[in-house]
């Protein structure tokens, strides 16, 4: 279930990044050429960056892509390699769990109150908020699905690395 | 318990944690969050945890989201959609091929040629890992096809590789600028002497060797003729276009860098698709791949921000600051002891990483000691480029042994790599010694 979830999250932040490309590109037209500006540009490019950054995040998660040192590590048996890897999914859930509850506490506040930004359009402000609690509220299930996977895959005597990519290659997808 | 030893003892733990494998994301957010949350609780004298709660999430929260969403930070995500676009269209490709062509003649000259379209690829895509992964792909393959001594086929790539922190654009000088707070086009304007800088030493160190000892670097009978060179050279202006606007428009004032990366993103697309090299699944897929790219940068970022609010918390910084001001040392001894810090971390740490734990402490020192952070932003990514082709961990290196394989271990890509070393050594004392490199630019251009 969580495979074609990442697969829509990750294709709407390609897209939030296409889309950033094209509004400050016709924004910079716009200045250049006919002395005008896109009404509330900046606004929008912020919001499409929460979702061009964090809608991907169980993506990456997924792919494992998450940066660490592995300099130490490597000299570690395969084993204790694989806890290292257990007990880096269950830092991630303790980091992103604040985030999570916070930003969903925002997002029902921006909601309940109908808060918008000060502008020419009067742009609603729960897009950035929901973007964000979907990201990280997708990205903490993932890390919470490759913890339980893993500790069975250990428990079973087996051995994991993050060099392998468990939800299959979602960057393939567009190729098949 | 006093904040400050809370921040020496989460110092600790993330060094710790690091050293075990923990994301470097995960480690800095997580060790801040459990950090503040027992500041918080401990404030008043004694342990109350309900009291924490809200004041720590908001923390962690607004720290977290303001970074994100961010206007001037979008220029990341376009610049690493820039690479990747630029690839697949066979944009940097051809700066290689070009230089191949010219140079081909010289001894050593396909050598020189990949240095060369590293720094081509470098003045396109901001990441030093994607240089030499991808210029690794292309160019090492064919030196060892022509006879090229591996270590040279391979050193020379993994060390032009690095100059895709230093050319602009580079997403390493987006970050400083982030935590540092200052203009990252100044940045970018303050990298390029020093970039042209280490890329004629590269050069240099190519033909001193090639001359020293000529069988690494066999002739070949390949001739091109003036009208196949001058059509290679002609072939290559969608890397020249994209660079003049980058730079051109940044100088002089007609764009911001973030306009600059959004403007190439488009002209890079639309040329590839009029040279019929993209197509809609190729820019699809270069997209996808700079989601994926970015958002594990950004986490990091995110969550460096998180525990650089933390450590404001702590007042650590301030008790490091006086520390050292009462040790009086030198600004000459001050900068010997932070590049010795940088260089020691760039054996075993990735750049980003380095740079988010230890900014935090080094700006208040260096502002202290009232020098430019332009400059010393030049300086840190400078050490920081070093740091990527050092033992034992040095990723361009790793990157290039992953391409080539068998064919040349990592101990002879080391072992060639050290005169590169050395030259990076020299324009590094040069750049510390005469801020001018790299004030001049951005100067210019006020």
């Amino acid at each position: 279930m969580l495979v074609p979830l990442e697969r829509i999250l990750l294709a709407l932040g390609a897209l939030a990044v296409i889309l950033l490309g094209v509004l400050i590109t016709s924004n910079v037209i716009a200045r250049a050429v006919f002395n005008t500006f896109i009404p509330d540009s900046v606004i929008m490019v912020r919001e499409l960056m929460v979702a061009a950054i964090l809608l991907p995040l169980a993506a990456a998660t997924a792919q494992r892509a998450h940066v660490s040192v592995a300099f130490l590590s490597d000299q570690f048996s395969p084993r204790v390699r694989s806890w290292s890897i257990v007990a880096g999914s269950l830092f991630g859930m303790i980091a992103l769990a604040p985030l999570f509850y916070k930003g969903s506490l925002e997002l029902m506040k921006v909601i309940e109150r109908g808060s918008f930004f000060s502008g020419d359009l009067d742009l609603p402000k729960w897009p950035g908020y929901l973007f964000f609690v979907l990201g990280i509220g997708a990205a903490w299930l993932r890390l919470a699905e490759v913890f339980v996977r893993d500790i069975r895959t250990i428990s079973a005597g087996g051995t994991v690395s993050d060099e392998q990519q468990h939800a299959g290659d979602l960057l393939e997808e567009g190729r098949n | 318990m006093d904040p400050s030893t809370i921040g020496m003892v989460a110092f600790a733990a993330v060094l710790l944690l690091l050293a075990l494998r923990i994301p470097i994301a995960f480690t800095l957010a997580s060790v801040a969050t459990v950090g503040a949350f027992l500041i918080y609780a401990f404030r008043g004298g004694s342990f109350a945890p309900e009291r924490a709660i809200k004041p720590t999430s908001s923390m962690v929260f607004s720290n977290s989201y303001d970074l994100v969403h961010s206007y001037e930070l979008s220029m990341i995500p376009l610049f690493v959609a820039l690479g990747h676009i630029a690839y697949k269209a066979d944009i940097t490709t051809k700066i290689y091929h070009a230089a191949k062509v010219w140079l081909t003649k010289l001894p050593g000259g396909v050598a020189m040629a990949s240095v060369m379209g590293c720094a081509g690829f470098s003045a396109i895509t901001g990441s030093s890992i994607a240089c030499a992964s991808t210029m690794g792909k292309i160019c090492t393959p064919e030196m060892l096809r022509m006879g090229y001594d591996p270590r040279l086929a391979t050193a020379s790539v993994a060390a032009g590789g690095t100059l895709g922190s230093l050319i602009p654009p580079s997403v390493l000088f987006i970050i400083y600028g982030i935590f540092t707070e200052t203009s990252i086009s100044s940045l970018f304007l303050a990298g390029i002497l020093p970039g042209l800088l280490t890329l004629a030493g590269f050069l240099l160190v190519i033909a001193v060797w090639v001359f020293m000892r000529p069988e690494v670097a066999p002739s070949n009978d390949v001739r091109y003729t003036a009208k196949e060179r001058w059509m290679a050279a002609l072939d290559s202006w969608p890397a020249v276009l994209l660079f003049v606007v980058i730079i051109g428009g940044i100088y002089g004032g007609i764009f911001t860098a973030t306009e600059a990366a959004a403007v190439c993103v488009v002209a890079a697309t639309l040329i590839g698709f009029a040279q019929k090299n993209l197509t809609v699944i190729d820019l699809w897929d270069a997209v996808k791949e700079t989601c994926v790219q970015t958002s594990s940068i950004f986490i990091i970022a995110a969550c460096a921000k998180i525990f650089v609010a933390f450590i404001a918390l702590t007042g650590v910084a301030p008790v490091i600051v006086q520390a050292v001001a009462d040790a009086d040392l030198s600004v000459v001894l001050l900068l010997v002891c932070i590049a010795v810090i940088y260089l020691a971390l760039g054996m075993f740490l990735d750049p980003i990483g380095i740079m988010v734990l230890t900014l935090p402490l080094m700006i208040p020192l260096v502002e202290s000691y009232d020098l430019n952070l332009i400059w010393f932003g030049v300086v840190v990514i400078k050490l920081l480029e070093i740091g990527l082709i050092t033992p034992p961990v040095g990723l361009n290196v790793f990157v290039i042994a992953n391409v080539v394989g068998r064919e040349a271990p990592i101990d002879k890509i080391f072992a060639g790599i050290t005169r590169f070393l050395s030259v990076d050594i020299i324009v590094l004392i040069l750049i510390m010694s005469f801020p001018m490199i790299s004030l001049l630019i951005p100067m210019a251009a006020r």
